[in-house]
C-alpha cells in the first residue's frame, strides 16, 4: 500500500523485523548518530517525509522514525513499516540508515509516546521535527523526551500564540530543550553575510550612524524577515523607537514600518517589504553615515550578493545561500549543531515585534 | 569597537579580509592546494569579503594567464566542484606579480601593487605572505620583504607570514631561518605550516583525549604498553620527486615535522587552555622530553633506516630506490625509517613510542595505535588460546579517517573461547559531508590570527635537535649504522621487525 515506506510489519515485531532486514544484506553498514523523529498531521506526509529522510541520511546517519497522525479518524489504529535508506559513501561502502514509519489514527494517537518512542536507538539524541501547526499532542510529556525540537513557523496561522507555547516549553522543559525554527535557519547565510560585511572597519565605524533598514521577504516568510530585524536590533543594541513617524509605522500595502533608537539616541527606521517575487529573504539593507551595506538574493539564485557602497569604497562578493527545502535546512542545522543560543536570545524581541 | 553581528554566530576565530601574497605562485602547491582551498572557502561562505590573492613568481605572466591556469586546475581538484558564477567573481580578486625572488626592485613594485589593489578593490591593508617557493629562496624572500618594508603592517592592520616545509634541513639551518623570519616578522605573526595538523583526525586527537572521561585516566605508563605511529606510502619517486627526496629522506621529510607533531598531540599533557601558546607549550615539552639518541650506538639500537629494492606494489613492478629517476645510484638516503622513542616524563616513563615511515609499502595509510597493557591473566590464561591480545585504540589519520577500539569478547557457544572484536567509527560513515581540506582550515586560521595548528619556533628547533643526532650518526660518524633493505611492496626491513621484537612487541598489521 505504501511502497515508499518499505515493508509493513506488526507493531510488536518491529525490532525483530529490523534484524531480519539487516541479515538480508551483510555487505551494508548500519550507521546512526541520532534519532530523527518526523511528525506530521498532514495527509500523505509519511511518503513525502520518507523522501526527505532519504536526502538527509546521505549526510546525517540516523535512525528515522516517521509519524503520521490522523487525530480525527473514527477508528483507532497503529500501523508500522520498516525500510533502510542506503547511500554509497565515497563511492565505496554502502551506508544505511533504518527508518520506521508509524501511522496512528483516532484515539491511538494517544499512544504516540509509548508506542513510537519505544523504538528509539538508545544513548543517541532525539531530534524531533514537527511539521505544521502545533497541536495538543505537543505537550510536556512529549518535549521532555526531546533534545532538539525543530519546527517551521513560516506556515503558522497564529505565530503569536504558537511562539508563546514554544517559549513556555523552553522554560518548563525538565531537560534542556533546544528549539530550532526553520524560518530562523533560512536567514543564516544572510546573517553570516551581514556580519562579514561589518568586519570591514569602515563599515563597522558607520554602524552607529545606521538610520535606515530595509528587509524584503516573500509573503510566506514574514516570520523570517521579522526575526532578521529582531536580530539586527538585539545585536546592535537598538531600543524600540518613539512613535515619531506614524505614517511609516502603519502597515500599508506590502510594507510595514518599525522605529528604533540606537544607544546614542539616533532614530532608525526599518521597513519590512513583502514581495511575491522575492526569495524567502530577498534583501537586507542597512544605510547611514554615507555607507550602504546590503545582502540580496534573487528568487532561485544559487548565490547571495554581498555589497558595500561607500565613498571611494565599493565591494561586491558572492556568498552561499541557505537551502530552499526544509530537509536541506535541517541538514545544515544538524551539521552546525550547537544550542541555538542566538535564537533564544532574540526570541523575546522577535515576539515583541510580532505583536506590532 | 567589535562587530556585534559576529556575537554567537559562528564558533570559530574570525578571519579578517586581507591580501594573500603567494611566493612560488606558478608551482604545484599554489595550483593544486592553495587557490582551490581559498576558492572552496569562498564557496562555503567562510572567506571574508575583500580577500585578494596576489601570485608572485619569476615567470612572465599576465593576470589573465595566471587566472586561466588556476581555473584549469581548480576544475580538476576543487573539493566542491567548480562553479562558473562564483569563479568569475572570485577570479577578479586574483592578480599576478612577476619578479625574481632576489630582485629588490620587484618587492618595491610589489608594495606599490598591493597599495594599488587596496585602493582599487577597497582593501584595508592586511597582508598574508605565503612562502610556497623552493626552500632555497626562503632567506631571500624574507630579507627582501623586510627591505621593502612589507613586514610592517599599517596602523590597525597586520602582516603575517606562512612558511611551508621544509623548515630548514637541520637544526643549524632551522635556527638560521628562524632568525631570518623573526628579524622580519614577530613570532606571533609567523605561521609554520604542517598540513597534518589541519587534518580532521589530528584535530580530533585533543577532543578524543580531553573531552572524553574514559581515556585520559588510562593515558599513561600504568595502562599503556606501547604506542605506534605509522605512515606508509605505496608510492616511490614518481613524477621526478626523486631529486628532492634524495636530498631529504624519510626522517627529515616526514618524521621531523608531521610524525613528531602527531606524537606531541598523543603524548602531551592537558593544556591549561585552547590558546595557541597553551597548546604549543605542552606540545614542545614532549619533544623536549624525548630521550636523545646522541651516539651512533644509540642510533643503531633505536633507529632503523632502509631503502627499497625492486619489487611489486599494487601488482605492478617497481624499481629499487637507487634505480629511481633523479636518485643517486650510490645514494645513502633512507626511503624507510623506524624509530623507538622514549619520552622521559612521569606520564610516559618506560613506554616505547614506535614510529615508522616508508615509501613503496603495500598501502597508503597514516595511523596512531595505542596498545594497552594486558589485564591480569588470573582468570582466562588457563584457557586454550589464552587472552588474544590487549586492547588497542587506533586513530586513523588517512585514508578512511576514524577511530577503532579492539576489545576481547567471548565467542558465542557452550565453551569459553575469547577473540578480539572491534568497535569502529568511520568519519565517512557517520558524517556524510566531506571535511574541508587541511589547507582550508589552516589558511582561515592564519587569516584569523589563530596559530594553534601551526608549529612554533621552539617546537621546530627541538625536533631538529633530536633528528640531527640521528642524521649525524648516519652521515658523519666513523661507524654509521648500516642501511637495511626491503623489497618494495613489503612492510619494511626485517631489522625494523627486530627493533620492536626486542621489546616483546610486533608492528601492528594494517
Amino acid at each position: 500500500m505504501h511502497p515508499e515506506l518499505g515493508r509493513e510489519v506488526p507493531v510488536g515485531s518491529i525490532d525483530k523485523e529490523l534484524r531480519k532486514l539487516w541479515a538480508e544484506d551483510e555487505a551494508r553498514t548500519n550507521a546512526s548518530l541520532m534519532n530523527l523523529a518526523v511528525y506530521s498531521e498532514a495527509p500523505g506526509a509519511l511518503e513525502k517525509n520518507s523522501e526527505a529522510v532519504r536526502e538527509l541520511t546521505a549526510e546525517h546517519a540516523c535512525r528515522a522514525i516517521l509519524i503520521g497522525i490522523d487525530r480525527h479518524a473514527p477508528e483507532a489504529s497503529i500501523r508500522a513499516w520498516i525500510t533502510a535508506h542506503c547511500h554509497l559513501s565515497h563511492g565505496r561502502k554502502s551506508i544505511c540508515c533504518e527508518q520506521i514509519a508509524f501511522a496512528l489514527t483516532g484515539k491511538a494517537t494517544g499512544r504516540l509516546r509509548n508506542t513510537v518512542f519505544a523504538h528509539l536507538a538508545s544513548d543517541l539524541p532525539l531530534i524531533f521535527w514537527w511539521q505544521g501547526e502545533l497541536s495538543p499532542i505537543f505537550e510536556d510529556r512529549l518535549y521532555s523526551l526531546v533534545d532538539r525540537f525543530v519546527f517551521d513557523s513560516s506556515g503558522w496561522a497564529d505565530p503569536k500564540a504558537s511562539f508563546a507555547i514554544i517559549a513556555d516549553a523552553v522554560t518548563n522543559a525538565t531537560r534542556p530543550l533546544v528549539v530550532q525554527d526553520l524560518a530562523w535557519t533560512r536567514s543564516f547565510q544572510f546573517r553570516v553575510s551581514v556580519a562579514s560585511l561589518f568586519d570591514d572597519p569602515l563599515v563597522l565605524k558607520a554602524l552607529p550612524e545606521i538610520d535606515t533598514v530595509e528587509i524584503v521577504h516573500h509573503p510566506d516568510d514574514r516570520v523570517t524577515g521579522l526575526q532578521m530585524l529582531a536580530w539586527l536590533a538585539v545585536q546592535s543594541g537598538w531600543r524600540d523607537g518613539m512613535e515619531l513617524d506614524l505614517a511609516v509605522r502603519r502597515q500599508s500595502g506590502g510594507k510595514q514600518g518599525f522605529s528604533f533608537e540606537s544607544a546614542a539616541g539616533k532614530a532608525i527606521t526599518a521597513t519590512l517589504v513583502s514581495d511575491e517575487k522575492s526569495a524567502a529573504l530577498g534583501l537586507v539593507k542597512l544605510s547611514g553615515g554615507g555607507v550602504t551595506v546590503s545582502v540580496s538574493r534573487e528568487a532561485g539564485a544559487p548565490h547571495l550578493v554581498r555589497r558595500i557602497e561607500a565613498p571611494g569604497h565599493f565591494l561586491e562578493a558572492p556568498g552561499p545561500v541557505d537551502p530552499d527545502d526544509c530537509a536541506g535546512l535541517i541538514g545544515e542545522q544538524l551539521a552546525r549543531g550547537g544550542k541555538n543560543s542566538l535564537f533564544r536570545k532574540i526570541l523575546p524581541r522577535f515576539r515583541e515585534l510580532l505583536e506590532k | 569597537m567589535t562587530n556585534p553581528f559576529r556575537e554567537d554566530l559562528v564558533s570559530r576565530s574570525r578571519p579578517e579580509p586581507c591580501t594573500v601574497v603567494i611566493f612560488g605562485a606558478t608551482g604545484d602547491l599554489t595550483h593544486r592546494k592553495l587557490v582551490p582551498a581559498i576558492y572552496n572557502l569562498a564557496i562555503d561562505g567562510e572567506l571574508p569579503p575583500g580577500v585578494k590573492i596576489l601570485g608572485f613568481a619569476r615567470r612572465e605572466k599576465s593576470d589573465a594567464e595566471f587566472r586561466k591556469g588556476l581555473e584549469e586546475l581548480n576544475r580538476k581538484v576543487s573539493r566542491s566542484g567548480h562553479d562558473e558564477a562564483i569563479w568569475s567573481t572570485f577570479q577578479e580578486s586574483i592578480h599576478y606579480h612577476q619578479s625574481e625572488f632576489t630582485d629588490a626592485d620587484g618587492y618595491q613594485r610589489l608594495a606599490e601593487r598591493l597599495d594599488a589593489i587596496d585602493r582599487e578593490r577597497g582593501g584595508k591593508g592586511n597582508r598574508l605572505f605565503y612562502i610556497a617557493s623552493a626552500p632555497e629562496f626562503f632567506d631571500d624572500i624574507l630579507t627582501q620583504l623586510k627591505t621593502a618594508g612589507l613586514n610592517k603592517a599599517k596602523d590597525g592592520c597586520w602582516a603575517r607570514v606562512i612558511v611551508e616545509k621544509p623548515f630548514g634541513t637541520d637544526l643549524k639551518t632551522a635556527q638560521h631561518l628562524n632568525q631570518v623570519v623573526n628579524r622580519t616578522f614577530q613570532e606571533k605573526d609567523t605561521y609554520r605550516i604542517d598540513h597534518y595538523l589541519g587534518k580532521e583526525t589530528a584535530q580530533n586527537l585533543m577532543v578524543l583525549r580531553f573531552a572524553n572521561a574514559i581515556f585520559e585516566p588510562l593515558w599513561n605508563s600504568r595502562y599503556i604498553d606501547q604506542v605506534q605511529i605509522t605512515c606508509s606510502e605505496n608510492l616511490g619517486m614518481e613524477g621526478g620527486r626523486g631529486g628532492y627526496y634524495d636530498k631529504s629522506g624519510a626522517l627529515r621529510d616526514m618524521v621531523q615535522n608531521h610524525l613528531l607533531q602527531l606524537l606531541s598531540l598523543v603524548a602531551m599533557e592537558p593544556p591549561t587552555d585552547l590558546s595557541a601558546d597553551g597548546v604549543r607549550d605542552e606540545k614542545v615539552k614532549v619533544i623536549r622530553s624525548l630521550r636523545q639518541w646522541d651516539t651512533p650506538e644509540k642510533v643503531a639500537a633505536n633507529v632503523i633506516r632502509a631503502q627499497y629494492a625492486a619489487g611489486h606494489v599494487d601488482g605492478k613492478p617497481v624499481p629499487g630506490y637507487r634505480e629511481e629517476d633523479r636518485v643517486d645510484p650510490e645514494s645513502m638516503t633512507e626511503s624507510y625509517v623506524a624509530l623507538r622513542l622514549m619520552i622521559d616524563t612521569w606520564r610516559w616513563s618506560g613506554v616505547p613510542f614506535y614510529i615508522r615511515m616508508g615509501k613503496q609499502l603495500p598501502k597508503k595509510a597514516t595511523e596512531i595505535s595505542v596498545h594497552f597493557k594486558a589485564p591480569p591473566g588470573v582468570l582466562f590464561n588457563a584457557l586454550s588460546g589464552g587472552v588474544p591480545g590487549g586492547n588497542v585504540l587506533v586513530i586513523r589519520i588517512q585514508p578512511d579517517e576514524g577511530i577503532s577500539l579492539r576489545m576481547v569478547s567471548k565467542i558465542p557457544g557452550t565453551s569459553l573461547r575469547l577473540e578480539p572484536v572491534k568497535m569502529d567509527f568511520h568519519y565517512a560513515t557517520s558524517f556524510g559531508k566531506s571535511s574541508p581540506e587541511a589547507y582550508e582550515r589552516l589558511l582561515l586560521d592564519a587569516m584569523a590570527g589563530d596559530a594553534t595548528l601551526f608549529a612554533r619556533r621552539d617546537e621546530v628547533e627541538e625536533a631538529w635537535r633530536f633528528i640531527d643526532h640521528i642524521e649525524h650518526a648516519w652521515h658523519q660518524s666513523n661507524n654509521p649504522p648500516p642501511m637495511a633493505s626491503y623489497v618494495a611492496g613489503t612492510w619494511g626491513p626485517k631489522e625494523a621487525d627486530e627493533l620492536v621484537q626486542a621489546d616483546g612487541h610486533v608492528w601492528r598489521r594494517l
